[in-house]
């Protein structure tokens, strides 16, 4: 074979071989694949506890709590509470306490001790809402809201599912909601995402066997002093100069991209930057570990594409929005008109309800 | 604002006590209008999600059901629809585009006077064929300002030639202006991306194959 045969055959090994990492380029936006951490602990941690959990529960449970990997319950979650919203899968105060347990198991299992905390601290939130003078719609007095025509608020109006069969390798995904909360895991392999998920609270702060608690505290405090270590030029390119009345990709907006705006994350100084890291981690971080370092690393990787935009007073304590969005994350901090309740969202674009790692 | 704190007490001495957390719980005195908008070389497309707070509900309901027989007919919600699309102000480049109803969803009764229901609208606009430069889309939407929370977003682009420049709000987002610029650009379809290289590939090896089997010949 001459020379020139041999060039020509090299040029197209290099064209095929380029061709498969070109496609997932073009797919995910250009992003870095976002690698599992270490071999799927997590995943070993999750199928066990959520095969423990459908194992407790009665054939009737089951058949509330299981779904099909594909069923249109993947997408059924709301930051409203039962009564208004209707979940259709399985109710914790349906549940026997040790049910129950094996449910919250499960959560537990796919989230980081952080992020467990956080979920709970949302719940007992929404318990406080219900004690504190309502929930007579639904609730302890009157039992459940749905299909009473009134809303239901506390730890009993939570609701879970497993989508799919919990596996090491197959998809499957656990739903976990309620009232200002939605938490959507897709497993595949040793991978797992935590988009979209929806973190809310309401009351934003309260007092709990004497303790101060903040649900999303953090996320508040981290947002307000990221945008006061800008400076006058930084600012001015991150603030909105509109009111952003409440979030723009929500419960129900799944599969859309809004155009970005605010400043570019490459535009920060270093410290800054990091700042803005560990404030994403707020919602990243709520996953398991393995998932999140995968998802920090990915969004760390797009820094030249990921943008901060704020809007409303800079002075802590004042009603603000704030939004992160880079080429796999949508991260939207909306207080609801008062700083006592606050909705946010986390989603990728690329990765809701896992179809990036499913595709992969 | 004296007549709206006053509706807003009616409203909530109407909802009453079993209402209390709801109430707190969600949007009460605003009517929630969320725009979002896609923008294609020869269309706009629109999607509006319209939340009416508990305090407002049972104005816009009275709004939507003209025969005021408790009861939102299909004729009233689409009639309610187009009415809320022929309020948007639209403009091209400074020439007015008129958007019209591609659907709607209308919630139930219950969950209107919740302050919960979503009504969602889709429209599309034609635009005039654009040329390869900068564009200027203004949206301005004037339903029921009196009471409006405003939001206004573009959609990335599904079309590479189309990019957004800048997006420009008044205060309360009730003005919306897309900046967008069209290049000439010709680029492929990511779909064709792999099709068009396998083929590139497999007709470089056959040249070489070609050329190695005619330089077989040549030296024998």
């Amino acid at each position: 074979m001459s020379r020139f045969s041999r060039l020509l055959l090299l040029a197209a090994a290099c064209v095929l071989s380029a061709l498969p990492i070109a496609a997932r380029s073009l797919q995910r936006g250009g992003a870095a694949p976002a690698p599992a951490a270490n071999a799927g602990g997590t995943t070993a941690r999750a199928v066990s506890a959520a095969t423990a959990f459908l194992a407790t529960l009665s054939d009737a449970e089951r058949a509330k709590a299981a779904f099909p990997f594909d069923s249109p319950q993947k997408t059924n979650w709301s930051n409203l509470p039962t009564g208004i919203y209707q979940r259709n899968s399985l109710r914790l105060g349906d549940l026997a306490p040790a049910k129950r347990n094996a449910a919250m198991a499960v959560v537990a299992a796919v989230l980081s001790a952080n992020g467990y905390r956080k979920v709970n601290d949302i719940m007992n939130g929404d318990e406080v809402l219900r004690t504190g003078g309502g929930g007579q719609g639904g609730g302890r007095g009157g039992g459940r809201g749905g299909g009473r025509g009134g809303p239901a608020f506390g730890l009993d109006e939570y609701y879970i599912a497993i989508l799919g069969t919990p596996s090491p390798a197959a998809p499957w995904m656990v739903q976990f909601g309620g009232h200002h909360l939605a938490i959507n895991v897709t497993i595949v392999g040793a991978s797992n995402v935590m988009t979209p998920s929806l973190p809310a609270a309401q009351p934003a702060s309260y007092t709990l066997n004497g303790q101060s608690i903040r649900p999303l505290g953090a996320e508040n405090d981290k947002g307000f002093a990221l945008i006061n270590a800008l400076n006058a030029g930084q600012q001015a390119k991150a603030i909105l100069p509109s009111r952003v009345a409440d979030l723009v990709l929500g419960a129900g907006q799944d599969g859309k991209t809004i155009q970005p705006e605010g400043i570019l994350a490459s535009e920060l100084t270093p410290a800054q930057q990091t700042m803005l890291f560990d404030l994403a981690h707020e919602w990243v971080g709520i996953l398991n570990d393995e998932g999140a370092n995968a998802k920090m690393a990915e969004l760390k990787g797009n820094l030249s594409r990921t943008y901060f935009a704020w809007s409303g007073p800079t002075t802590n304590g004042s009603v603000a929005y704030f939004r992160i969005q880079g080429p796999t994350v949508v991260i939207e901090y909306a207080p609801q008109g008062n700083v006592d309740h606050i909705h946010t969202i986390y989603r990728d674009p690329t990765n809701d309800y896992g179809a990036g790692l499913v595709k992969r | 604002m004296r007549a709206r704190l006053l509706t807003l007490t009616m409203a909530l001495a109407l909802a009453g006590v079993s209402r209390e957390v709801s109430l707190e719980a969600h949007r009460l005195d605003e009517y929630l209008q969320a725009t979002r908008l896609m923008v294609s070389l020869d269309r706009v497309t629109l999607e509006m999600d319209l939340t009416p707070g508990v305090a407002v509900a049972p104005a816009i309901v009275k709004t939507i059901d003209t025969n005021g027989d408790g009861v939102l007919s299909e004729a009233e919600a689409d009639a309610y629809a187009t009415q809320v699309v022929t309020s948007l102000v639209m403009k091209l480049d400074g020439e007015p585009v008129q958007p019209r109803l591609d659907g709607r969803q209308m919630p139930g009764l219950n969950a209107l006077h919740e302050g919960t229901g979503v009504i969602r609208l889709r429209a599309s606009a034609a635009l005039p064929r654009t040329r390869t430069g900068d564009h200027h889309l203004f949206l301005r939407n004037t339903h029921r300002s009196d009471i409006a929370a405003y939001l206004a977003n573009a959609l990335v682009p599904d079309d590479d030639r189309i990019g957004i420049t800048g997006q420009r709000r008044d205060a309360v987002q009730q003005e919306l202006t897309i900046d967008y610029r069209v290049s000439g650009l010709h680029t492929w379809p990511t779909s064709l991306a792999f099709p068009i290289g396998a083929l590139a590939a497999l007709g470089l090896a056959a040249l070489a194959l070609a050329h190695a089997k005619n330089s077989r010949a040549t030296n024998q």
